[in-house]
């Protein structure tokens, strides 16, 4: 917002200076132009006067007067050859044009640079002494010189005339012997070649010659003229100034740079009041523009910086909110892990605490039953004992199994399984247990059917699922085993009839200890499902149940296919 | 029309003057400065400025001895012509002395204005015709340069030397001079070279003899 602010103000800023200066510029360059056209003009007159004197400097009674040391006739002969220079004094109103090659006055300078004076005044243009004292020289100049004369007219005021002096070079010697000055009337630009309202004048010796000007104006504007050329600041420039109370732009420039005469500028009035008005009229139109762009920004910007936001905010919300639920999540797994811990620990210590005293049990029970001679009844009985002393084992190691899967110490060394093996030499071993639930087995599987795995642990995940298949089945009830076989994946699916989970219990069916309703009559202690999931889990493979509905219940575990010969890398719980 | 060459005129004019007077003689050379034109027959002479320093070209001296002469008696006749031939003053260069009347005859078909602004002699004669008669003249009454110039033709310059003296000579392109029925006497001899250069030899002359005198 600040950004576009500024660059707003920044165009602003630049776009009114630019403007500012463009109108400068371009008065300036017209002031360029009308010198360059008085130059020009001036230029002409000089060639045109350099010409004269030329040939006036060869016409015998002036080479004469000026070699011959005639001095005193050098009026006198000069009047004749100089009556089309002098005009007619009587047309000076009249035809302003030819005026520029009509002088108003003429005197001759002497080899020294000094005036020489008239005999009398006619013909030659008046002049008063101080005037006439103001031509002369230094030295006799050896090309065409240009300077400005005041001269006080009762008239009119005081005026400015134009002063030339052209060197009357000797045939004889080719050096300049003498000058010739004349004294014009200023040239003035034609009126139709000056924009209106634009006022030109000359400066010279503090004195200001500005037609149109009111007296207090012109002498205001000649003092602060005066006040910059004496600064030293000689370089054409320009000068803001007020005249009858309007705002205009002075320009000057040195009339005759170099010239021994007194220094003369050309001055040069611009009224501003159109200019500033246009700049008064553009500041609007910038000023208008820029507000509408501001808006426009600032509309712009709002509603960018709301959709950029929004995000931030939520990512800053929900990021508190994920680092309170993280730390709670991280002292939950801590605390978690120490429980898994302790618990590891504690089932580790008591399997091994129980395992010593029930090989001790099933080692004196064998003993009491091959003693003779022992009842029937205490024969079954004590069997029947050591039979649970064989369950009491295998909880036992199930539990130590778990247990060390629990602290993360079970490792598996990954080989290719074959599962078709496993699973027919356990449907053997079904076909050889006393029990008469006569079950019809269904497999369908190819041969071989590679896994990864660890052939001691697979085999336990098998064993489970495989014998709740045939705990769980009722009578005349069947086994189904089929696979599917993908790139990566080979799904065991172990279906069996009997009564099937109710739906409440599904979900907890993998729970450690966890013994559904139906199965109080059947033998097992809560651990096989979740002793096949977490080992599944181990094999990097997954475990669930299908569905239980209809007699039907169906499980289905993913091993990940072997696509090695050999043995490859292990996990660890 | 045969137009007589300088050095008769000139002897036309100081002849009839020395001979009467006296008979001592001076001979000599000046030694005229360089000049770059080839020579040729029937030189035209010219008046030639070289930084405002005025002679002919090719270069002439004019012997003449200074001393304390009496001036013509009489109104002066007219006693030498300095014309107008082909756009040029003939001769260009004209000793005279003081006292003479010159004449400017008009040998051209068109207008002349012969006027002299020199502080020796200032005079203009105005536009005349060939046929103006009598024929203008004006008289030299001051010792001094005169130029000679015409207002209508603006290369035309011409030199008039009026000398206090009635002994004077032209010298010959070589700067031989001969200057003879001199009065015997101390006198000062000068040459005229140029505008600005006139050199000088004091002289001796005795009766009957011809002194040998060269410049410088």
């Amino acid at each position: 917002m600040l950004v576009v602010t500024v660059v707003t103000a920044l165009g602003l800023f630049f776009a009114q200076r630019n403007v500012a200066d463009n109108a400068r510029r371009e008065l300036e360059q017209s002031f360029q132009r009308e010198l360059a056209s008085f130059h020009s003009l001036q230029e002409i007159r000089h060639t045109a006067l350099a010409e004269r004197s030329r040939t006036l400097a060869r016409r015998p009674r002036i080479h004469a007067a000026l070699e011959d040391n005639a001095l005193d006739l050098l009026y006198p002969s000069a009047r004749d050859e100089l009556l089309d220079v002098i005009g007619d004094p009587d047309q000076e109103a009249s035809e302003s044009e030819a005026l520029a090659f009509n002088a108003r006055f003429y005197r001759f300078l002497d080899n020294h640079g000094a005036v020489i004076p008239p005999p009398n005044t006619q013909g030659v243009g008046p002049l008063r002494p101080e005037e006439e004292a103001r031509l002369g020289l230094r030295a006799v100049p050896d090309r065409a010189q240009t300077g400005y004369l005041v001269r006080s007219n009762h008239v009119s005021g005081d005026v400015i005339d134009e002063i030339i002096a052209m060197p009357i070079i000797s045939s004889e010697t080719g050096r300049p012997v003498a000058a010739l000055v004349l004294g014009f009337k200023p040239i003035e630009l034609s009126v139709r070649n000056i924009p209106a309202g634009i006022l030109t004048g000359i400066w010279t010796q503090g004195h200001l010659s500005l037609p149109g000007v009111n007296t207090a104006d012109r002498a205001a504007l000649a003092r602060k003229l005066s006040g910059a050329l004496a600064a030293g600041d000689r370089r054409q420039t320009s000068l803001p100034a007020v005249i009858a109370g309007q705002p205009c732009l002075l320009f000057q420039q040195r009339l005759n740079p170099g010239s021994p005469f007194d220094p003369a500028y050309e001055v040069c009035i611009y009224p501003l009041t159109e200019s500033q008005a246009r700049q008064r009229r553009l500041l609007w139109q910038f000023s208008g523009a820029g507000g509408v762009l501001l808006m426009g920004a600032f509309v712009a910007s709002h509603y960018l910086s709301q959709r950029l936001s929004s995000p931030v905010e939520r990512i800053v919300v929900d990021s508190e909110q994920n680092r309170h639920m993280r730390r709670k999540a991280e002292a939950a797994l801590e605390l978690t892990h120490e429980e898994l811990q302790r618990s590891a620990r504690f089932s580790a210590a008591a399997s091994h605490q129980l395992k010593t005293p029930v090989t001790v049990l099933r080692a004196g029970l064998e003993e009491l039953l091959a003693q003779e001679p022992l009842s029937a009844p205490a024969r079954e009985e004590i069997s029947g004992l050591v039979h649970q002393t064989f369950r009491l084992t295998n909880l036992i190691e199930d539990l130590l199994l778990l247990s060390r899967m629990d602290a993360g110490r079970l490792q598996l060394q990954f080989s290719p399984i074959d599962l078709a093996p496993l699973i027919e030499g356990w449907l053997d071993d079904l076909g050889a247990l006393p029990d008469s639930l006569a079950l019809a087995v269904e497999t369908d599987f190819p041969s071989p059917l590679l896994v990864e795995g660890e052939q001691r642990y697979t085999t336990l995940v098998l064993q489970n699922l495989l014998e709740n298949a045939r705990k769980y089945n009722r009578p005349g009830g069947r086994i189904r085993v089929s696979t599917q076989a993908s790139a990566d994946w080979i799904v065991l699916t172990i279906g069996n009839t009997g009564t099937t989970i109710p739906a409440a219990d599904q979900p907890n069916v993998f729970q450690r200890f966890h013994r559904s309703a139906l199965g109080e009559n059947v033998p097992g202690h809560g651990l096989g499902l979740n002793l096949a999931m977490e080992l599944t889990r181990l094999h990097r493979g997954e475990l669930r149940l299908v569905s239980s509905v209809d007699d039907w219940t169906e499980f289905e575990v993913r091993f990940r296919a072997s696509r090695r010969g050999s043995t490859g890398g292990g996990v660890s719980a | 029309m045969k137009f007589p060459s300088p050095v008769f005129l000139l002897l036309l004019a100081a002849w009839p003057v020395n001979a009467a007077l006296a008979d001592a003689t001076i001979e000599g050379q000046v030694a005229l400065p360089k000049t770059h034109a080839a020579p040729v027959m029937n030189k035209r002479y010219e008046i030639v400025s070289h930084g405002g320093i005025l002679s002919t070209n090719p270069p002439l001296a004019v012997v003449y001895l200074s001393g304390d002469f009496p001036a013509p008696a009489a109104e002066a006749k007219i006693t030498a012509q300095v014309g107008q031939k082909d756009m040029a003053f003939v001769p260009t260069l004209l000793p005279i002395q003081a006292g003479s009347r010159v004449e400017f005859p008009n040998y051209d078909n068109t207008y002349h204005n012969i006027f002299s602004y020199s502080p020796t002699k200032r005079f203009d004669l105005g536009r005349y015709r060939p046929d103006e008669r009598p024929v203008p003249s004006v008289l030299f009454d001051q010792p001094g340069l005169v130029v000679l110039h015409c207002d209508i033709h603006e290369h035309m310059r011409g030199l008039i030397l009026v000398l206090p003296t009635p002994y004077f000579v032209l010298t010959d392109p070589d700067g031989h001079y001969h200057l003879t029925g001199l009065p015997p006497g101390h006198y000062i001899l000068k040459a005229w070279v140029d505008s600005n250069t006139t050199l000088e030899h004091p002289v001796d002359l005795r009766d009957g003899a011809v002194l040998r005198s060269d410049f410088p």
